[in-house]
């Protein structure tokens, strides 16, 4: 069994599209990912949002965050297919955000470990000081 | 690597500045005065905010390190430090993908 891998997927709407049909593509994603197996964590609508360039001659989009858990690499694939079959769905990303999750992690307790250390031994000092 | 201590200020300046060739002064020895004044030493924003991940969602911050055409600001301006700036990099390569961040300021 491969090891449990998450992923962070972002996909912009055309600011005009009712909230009905996000909510039927964010359901759609949802069943193909509990079909493999994974879980959908979060689910976090930004809202109507400005693009920083144009596409598909919007300027605007709807925003819509996933926040996904899974074990199946090839679930990717599949909700890349169907983001792209889907009509109000401009673009999206998909970006595996483990791994860096997990070097902020060491990072974190590195420091958190120094910090320790530091103030162990200034402690230590001005004890040896005033002794 | 160098013991910590906080009595002389000198020692922790200089433990500070480990690298950049700017990290190389004379420190307080007696010498010529060449230059009037002393070039602020610039630091690395993420490493003072104690940044351990550059997230490409905050569009906010990583457009205080794009220039208006869109091209990311080098570090030699703004004093990122490398591992930082390559993080920087790649938020910023993320944050274009999803329309975030322009890639290139439309005419």
């Amino acid at each position: 069994m491969a090891e449990e891998r998450i992923y962070e997927l972002i996909f912009i709407c055309r600011p005009d599209t009712p909230e009905a049909e996000i909510d039927k593509v964010v359901s759609t994603l949802g069943q193909v990912v509990e079909e493999q197996q994974g879980r959908v964590e979060k689910v976090d609508k930004w809202g109507v949002r400005k693009l920083a360039y144009r596409i598909a001659k919007c300027n605007d989009g709807f925003f819509v965050f996933l926040l996904i858990h899974s074990r199946q690499g090839e679930m990717i694939k599949e909700l890349a297919r169907r983001l792209n079959v889907s009509e109000p769905v401009l673009k999206y990303i998909t970006v595996r955000i483990d791994e860096e999750l997990k070097r902020q992690r060491k990072l974190v307790a590195r420091r958190e470990r120094r910090m320790a250390r530091r103030a162990r031994k200034s402690a230590g000092e001005t004890a040896a000081a005033a002794g | 690597m160098t013991p910590d201590a906080p009595r002389t200020s000198q020692s922790s300046h200089s433990s500070r500045g480990s690298h950049g060739p700017a990290g190389r002064h004379g420190g307080d020895r007696p010498r010529k005065p060449r230059r009037q004044y002393v070039r602020k030493r610039k630091v690395c924003r993420f490493c003072v905010d104690k940044i351990d991940y550059v997230d490409y969602k905050n569009a906010d911050l990583l457009r205080t390190f794009i220039l208006d055409r869109g091209k990311v600001i080098p570090r030699r301006i703004t004093g990122t430090c490398s591992r930082h700036q390559r993080w920087l990099k790649l938020a910023v390569k993320r944050a274009r993908n999803i329309a975030l961040l322009p890639f290139a300021a439309h005419a």
